[in-house]
């Protein structure tokens, strides 16, 4: 990313896989030294998952601002789209954290599986929002954007699922789960090294003559702008 | 749990059938290498009659009630119509405009540029106004006037014929209509 300066372009997106990476040894150290899966182990994990899950959102706004600078027109209406759907998806997830809390007698674990779900229903609902937003307004995406994005989708989707097994079986993950996510994860890496790795694409149309209009209504606008 | 779950599989169908709906050619390529056979022409005086207060009016207090409701609810059924079509004429010039922002001539670009912006808000204020619309169907007596279409749609119409006279200077405004 910083070869081909995609750090400029994308500097929150930079900084969640910097971070990621960082979170990785920090665990790792962690899980091979004497305090092993103990209850440090828990606590680090637990104020990493939220420092990620708060660059992601950034990230998520990041590709929201992409979109704004590119269409300027759409900036009211994006920054309201973002503001709307951010508040209808909280009341949905509190909703949900209300009516099924988990059962983990761990308040910590509980409180972090439980912030997680809220976050992963956020972020899948924008995420949707933002695909359904540039659908409407045909919006082009660019290769790296688009390849984002989907990452992201992908992987708070499974987050999403996977925090509701974890809140159900109250337990510090589950090795099926914990599989599936980092297969997935490993899929989201995969895909996005594909997408930056690669050239951005732009749409090419060759225009051959402008679209015929009715005369009369083309000159009946040409007196009125005269 | 179950919720959750059914919710999680939900948001995973949805985002993959937005990701489809959005990679996917949302114009074909048929549309955009022959935008001719597949913008309609939209007759705007027509659309601000049906949309006219006055028009309105007059109907309401000349027919009876029923007969209103039922004229005005064809008459708002028709301006959906036209606001739609509108809109996707809006969309093939927005994927136009959109290539033409890259032009290495200055002028053309701002043309482009402007075109875009203005067929964006046009989409932006189909977006408002159709369900307006349909919602006048429901109330017939509601006041609905979706009259920034218009205003948009004239303003998109001038700017195309601006680029399309950047874009072929020595055809005229003649050649490029």
């Amino acid at each position: 990313m910083v070869r081909r300066r995609l750090d400029r372009q994308f500097p929150m997106f930079f900084l969640y896989t910097a971070f990621e990476v960082l979170q990785f040894v920090v665990l790792f150290t962690t899980s091979r030294s004497h305090l092993q899966f103990g209850e440090v182990y828990v606590r680090v994990y637990s104020v990493g998952l939220a420092l990620s899950t708060a660059i992601r959102f950034g990230v998520i706004y990041e590709l929201f601002k992409h979109f704004f600078h590119r269409y300027p027109a759409l900036d009211g209406a994006g920054q309201l789209l973002f503001r709307g759907a951010t508040i209808l998806l909280l009341l949905v997830a509190v909703g949900l954290a209300v009516s099924a809390p988990g059962s983990s007698a761990s308040l910590m674990l509980t409180a972090t599986y439980a912030l997680d779900r809220t976050v992963s229903i956020l972020q899948c609902g924008l995420l949707i929002s933002l695909f359904l937003f540039s659908r409407y307004f045909l919006l082009s995406w660019r290769s790296h954007a688009f390849g984002i994005a989907l990452g992201l989708g992908i992987f708070a989707t499974v987050e999403l699922a996977a925090s509701a097994v974890w809140l159900h079986l109250g337990a510090f993950g589950n090795p099926v789960v914990n599989l599936l996510t980092m297969a997935t994860y490993t899929g989201c890496v995969l895909t996005w090294i594909f997408y930056l790795v690669g050239q951005e694409r732009e749409p090419q149309y060759s225009v051959k003559a402008l679209p015929d209009y009715d005369l009369e209504i083309w000159n009946r606008e040409l007196q009125r702008l005269l | 749990m179950t919720i959750t779950l059914i919710i999680a599989l939900a948001a995973f169908a949805a985002l993959m059938f937005s990701v489809r709906l959005t990679k996917g050619l949302a114009l074909s390529a048929d549309v955009l290498e022959n935008p001719t056979e597949h913008i309609r022409s939209v007759d705007v005086e027509a659309f601000r009659n049906l949309i006219d207060r006055d028009e309105e009016e007059f109907l309401r207090t000349n027919l009876p009630p029923a007969d209103f409701r039922r004229i005005q609810r064809e008459r708002l059924r028709a301006a959906v119509e036209y606001v739609s079509c509108a809109a996707q004429n809006a969309a093939i010039l927005l994927r136009l405009a959109d290539a033409g922002r890259r032009s290495s001539d200055p002028a053309t670009a701002d043309a482009a540029e402007k075109l875009v912006n203005n067929a964006l808000r046009l989409r932006l204020y189909a977006l408002h106004a159709i369900p307006r619309l349909y919602l006048g169907m429901v109330f017939p007596g509601a006041r609905i006037s979706p009259v920034r279409i218009v205003e948009s749609y004239e303003q998109m119409t001038r700017q195309v014929v601006l680029l399309g006279c950047l874009q072929y200077p020595t055809r005229g405004v003649s050649a490029a209509l």
